[in-house]
């Protein structure tokens, strides 16, 4: 009988999911795919959340500009250096993970508000570069072309569905390797360090280090997402990356539960929903332009406030409660 | 990692629900042409509603609408009633591809009529795949010639002249009415900006001085219009005693920035300043605050009549229109070019027949839409081979009221290409309107 | 010659209105350890309160005085029911570090997102009370209006009084002492949390003014005041998050160093010397440029 470890298990449920993703791929039709893109987008997004502040403790709120940073970086070099799209998605991550250390080495010292504002500063700077640079193309950008799908797929291959294979791929394998590492002594060192800095370093921890590496791992993840992100809009621009998407992405991750990976994919849901919940809210109950545009922003902001008081844990723990109660 | 085996259990279930509820919410299979019933056609358009584009084109789709709603009052096309479903992409490129998808993959619309924005429109028309799904794009609201490359755009339909076609014209006023004047060209660095670059280098216009890229972007911090004003009054002082040319390619708000910087530096009077079409708009410029006396003088062009221009058969209908379906609206050119767009795509769908088809509104347009009627007073271009609308200009000059007259009191048409064509003036006479503004073609 | 004095201005008039935002800051900081991402949400929502104001009556100078007292309002009624009920119920575990941000973050998005119901999304403007085009000095206009004067003059005002308010009466004794030393302040007889909701009060205020002095010369929407929430982090950070002087100084530098930076090298380094400034500040002098305590581990 094979003996079935923890990791050996989570590589199966992995592949099992992605082949359940690619049997529904065929399916359903362009929206669904086109959504579901940008849920695994999302739910790659959260998890860099996760790893730096669920388990390292560092709140950030520079996401969207990591995000930024790799989908620059992969669209250059598919655009400008004509590497394969593929190589593409590997230059984001790398990029954005350098971009990262480099950032961590200056702000991991930092903590709390400290760190929260200056990536909020980060976050509000980082894409304005994108006017200083003739070639990052200001507004317009820089084009995200993962071309259509082989020709062995057939003509009809929709460009949705394409999109939605990579998205999905590239989000399965970076969310396995991030599982795997925080199930690691790195997932138990992070917890340590968020909870107790002083033992963590009294037991012989590089706090410094350990924050810093936790800064490069999760900017990686980030800009991979980013880079995908650019594939579902077909190109990057400063836009593309607002503060107000880090703030989505944070109150994802804190709604689904912040300290856990396993509710990434279900923050990616809530955060596609919330605006199709708040486009059907507003066909029911009418509404101004006002209206229905901040909506989607007013739920999520009501979300998080809510979650950070009712469920800190994440929704798990309010079963777990009722759990109790019996 | 939850631990818990009931929190790992919550948080599986409720993904399997919200998933599931996705996937079932899908909607009901088409009909065979999306958008398409036997009592309703469905339109979309993508355009700045808010931002800082949105103050002039906001009232795009309301026009449209207004006017579609009155067709629909009279019967409709063939019985079917017209919807626009209209989303915000506030100029942001990347808001127009996921707003125009939507309109595609959501709202499942038959075509999509006057989307705007150079940038903005050619993400869309990519990340929405609108080329390989066949989705008519009529009456796009742009000048960028690029979108008459057939292999890229195979399914638009321009109506605007082409930027090119637009600085072409320009050199030539310039070059009639400001001869020897030292002239320096202002662009948004954007393609639309470029477009118009091309334009001038195109019809061998050299501008005294090189030409100003205005960064586009969200941001537009005094110390930036200071930095212009500061360059122009160089131009002064290379050459003194002239009244140089300045060309304005730009939209509203960046014509008003710069307009507001030259008068707060007291320099308004020292340039004659030409704004190019899309920046024009009197009442906006009025409305972002350029003072009526530095409007007064400023040389523009157009294809269309004045919106205050009550003589005008197709303008006095369009008001009435407006009064009736678009209240509390105040009627000005974009009202105007938004209600001329609607009846032209009236005309588009009426002329496809009553078994409405993608293909068919398409073929309709290219063969019978040059003769489509409409208040522009230069020629439509539409054939098998051009998807051209407009192709020619009239200069005008703005008053203190904000009205624009032809320049030097007489109107003078002209039309031209894209290309390395001349200037030609134009002999065209302007289709009658059809009665009440209700197209009867076929 | 010129281009230098016009720097000096603008960089006095921008560090005037940072330094209100900076002084909200530090105030809420230090009565209750929280960085309030809201306050932009604030200072906007007071600035549409005065925009309705100019509205109704076509006075700038009522709506001043609106947008201040009702931020001060505002802020104290934020604190008295929305923030200390939420650190009632947060108050262990790891969610203990993000519910403050988290907390403001979602405020911030509330309160623009009730802008975005009542008052629609579309550019607004208010029209300043003064001239905003550049002073004639010697024939030529400078870049500095009577409107940037009148924010100067304001500005100083406000710091005097608050600094009188702080150093001379007991009130302000009393919110100092709370905040060094909740524990030892509420021994003496201070009413602590009445202390920390008038020190909200106060910083809604001076948010308030900020934003009716800043609007003028841009543009009103639920947005606009983000960038001035991170000028005034940046310009606390810089000052030491600690004291009156170090917001304003902190603002001042932050001004300074822009406007220079803008005027001098390229107009396209707005953003970047702001975020170059703060980092620098936390690599090399991480307590803040004014700051007599070493720390700032929160």
């Amino acid at each position: 009988m094979l003996k079935l470890t923890p990791s050996k298990k989570r590589l199966i449920l992995f592949i099992i999911f992605g082949w359940i993703l690619l049997i529904l791929s065929n399916q359903v039709g362009d929206l669904k795919l086109y959504q579901g893109s940008f849920v695994a987008t999302y739910a790659l997004a959260i998890t860099s959340i996760i790893l730096l502040t669920g388990y390292s403790g560092q709140l950030s709120l520079g996401q969207s500009a990591l995000m930024a940073v790799g989908a620059y970086a992969g669209a250059l070099a598919i655009f400008n250096v004509g590497l394969h799209p593929v190589i593409g998605l590997f230059v984001a991550a790398l990029v954005a993970g350098v971009f990262g250390l480099l950032l961590g080495l200056i702000v991991a010292r930092l903590s709390g508000p400290y760190l929260a504002g200056t990536t909020l500063a980060l976050a509000v700077s980082l894409p304005t570069l994108a006017n200083q640079f003739p070639i990052l193309g200001a507004e317009e950008g820089v084009p995200f072309d993962v071309g259509s799908a082989p020709a062995r797929f057939g003509e009809d291959f929709s460009q949705y569905k394409w999109q939605f294979w990579i998205a999905s791929l590239a989000a399965l394998i970076m969310v396995w390797f991030i599982a795997n590492l925080l199930t690691s002594r790195y997932g138990r060192t992070y917890k340590a360090l968020r909870d107790n800095p002083v033992a963590a370093e009294l037991s012989g921890i590089n706090v410094g280090q350990v924050k810093v590496g936790a800064f490069a791992i999760s900017s990686g993840v980030a800009g991979l997402s980013g880079a995908l992100l650019a594939v579902l809009i077909s190109g990057v621009s400063p836009s593309a990356f607002p503060l107000s998407l880090s703030f989505a992405l944070l109150g994802g991750a804190v709604v689904t539960g912040v300290y856990s990976l396993k509710g990434v994919i279900l923050g990616g849901l809530v955060l596609v929903a919330i605006p199709e919940i708040a486009d059907s809210l507003v066909s029911r109950i009418g509404g101004s332009e006002g209206f229905t545009i901040s909506l989607p922003g007013f739920l999520v902001s009501a979300l998080l406030i809510l979650a950070v008081v009712f469920a800190p844990n994440g929704p798990g723990s309010l079963i777990k409660r009722k759990h109790h109660k019996k | 990692m939850i631990r818990n085996k009931s929190m790992r259990r919550a948080s599986l279930v409720s993904t399997i629900v919200v998933t599931g509820a996705m996937l079932l919410s899908t909607l009901p299979a088409q009909a065979a042409t999306p958008g398409v019933t036997a009592t309703g056609i469905k339109l979309g358009i993508s355009s700045p509603l808010t931002g800082s584009a949105g103050l002039s084109y906001g009232k795009v789709p309301g026009a449209m609408k207004a006017y579609f709603n009155y067709i629909n009052a009279n019967g409709g096309v063939y019985g079917r009633k017209i919807t626009l479903v209209s989303r915000d992409d506030k100029y942001l490129p990347v808001r127009a591809a996921t707003e125009t998808t939507n309109l595609i993959l959501k709202d499942n619309v038959f075509a999509l009529v006057g989307a705007l924005g150079t940038a903005t429109h050619a993400k869309a028309y990519k990340a929405a795949a609108l080329a390989a799904k066949n989705v008519p794009d009529l009456f796009v609201n742009t000048g960028f010639s690029g979108f008459t490359n057939q292999v890229k755009y195979p399914t638009t339909f321009m109506v605007l002249p082409t930027y090119a076609m637009e600085a072409k014209v320009i050199a030539k006023a310039i070059k009639d009415n400001f001869p020897g004047q030292p002239s320096v060209l202002i662009a948004q660095d954007d393609e639309f900006g470029t477009d118009g670059v091309a334009g001038f280098t195109a019809a061998g216009h050299k501008f005294s001085a090189p030409n100003v890229l205005y960064p586009q972007g969200y941001f537009s911090t005094a110390g930036r219009d200071a930095a212009v004003i500061t360059s122009l009054k160089g131009l002064l002082a290379a050459a003194p005693g002239s009244k140089p040319v300045i060309v304005l390619f730009g939209t509203t708000d960046v014509t008003a920035a710069l307009l507001k910087a030259a008068t707060d530096a007291g320099v308004e009077k020292s340039f004659t300043w030409y704004a190019g079409s899309v920046g024009a708009d009197a009442n906006t410029l009025l409305a972002l605050g350029v003072k009526s006396t530095t409007i007064d003088g400023v040389v523009s062009a157009s294809f269309m009549p004045d919106a205050k221009d009550l003589t005008d058969p197709y303008v006095k209908q369009f008001v009435d229109i407006n009064t009736k379906y678009n209240k509390d609206i105040a009627f000005d050119n974009y009202v105007l070019a938004a209600m001329n767009s609607a009846m032209l795509t009236v005309q588009a769908l009426r002329a496809a027949g009553k078994d409405l088809t993608r293909e068919g509104v398409m073929s309709a347009i290219e063969t019978k839409g040059a003769k489509f009627a409409s208040a522009g007073l230069v020629p439509l271009g539409y054939s098998a081979t051009s998807r051209i609308g407009y192709n020619g200009y009239w200069v005008s000059q703005l008053n203190a009221k904000g009205e624009g007259k032809p320049f030097g009191g007489k109107l003078v048409v002209y039309t031209t290409d894209s290309g390395a064509g001349a200037v030609t003036v134009s002999t065209f006479v302007r289709p009658t309107m059809p009665k009440n503004g209700i197209p009867t073609n076929s | 010659m010129s281009e230098f004095i016009t720097a000096v201005l603008t960089s006095l008039s921008s560090g005037a209105i940072y330094a209100l935002m900076s002084i909200a800051l530090v105030l809420v900081w230090r009565s209750t350890r929280v960085i309030n991402f809201a306050q932009a949400g604030q200072a906007v929502l007071t600035t549409y309160i005065g925009y309705d104001i100019v509205q109704k009556t076509g006075s700038y100078w009522i709506a001043l005085a609106g947008a201040v007292i009702s931020g001060a309002v505002i802020g104290a009624v934020i604190d008295r029911f929305f923030m200390r009920p939420i650190f009632k119920r947060v108050n262990s575990g790891p969610i203990v570090m993000i519910a403050p941000v988290a907390a403001t973050l979602g405020l911030l998005g509330i309160i623009q997102a009730l802008i975005g119901f009542k008052w629609g999304l579309t550019n607004q403007s208010i029209e300043a009370p003064v001239s905003t085009n550049g002073i004639k000095v010697l024939g030529s206009a400078i870049a500095f209006s009577k409107f940037n004067l009148l924010v100067l003059v304001f500005v100083s005002v406000a710091v005097l009084l608050l600094t009188l308010l702080f150093q001379r009466t007991n009130i302000g004794l009393a919110l100092r002492a709370s905040a060094y030393s909740p524990e030892i302040a509420r021994l003496s007889g201070i009413k602590v949390d009445t202390v920390r909701t008038l020190g909200w009060a106060i910083a809604g205020a001076s948010s308030g003014l900020a934003g009716m002095l800043y609007i003028p010369g841009a543009f009103l929407y639920p947005n606009a005041m983000d960038l001035l929430l991170v000028f005034g982090f940046i310009a606390a950070v810089i000052g030491g998050l600690e004291s009156l002087f170090g917001a304003v100084a902190g603002a001042m530098v932050l001004a300074f160093a822009i406007n220079f930076a803008t005027t001098y090298i390229s107009p396209k380094l707005f953003f970047p010397t702001a975020f170059i400034v703060l980092v620098l500040v936390l690599l090399v002098r991480p307590a803040g440029l004014f700051a007599a305590k070493m720390s700032r581990k929160a």
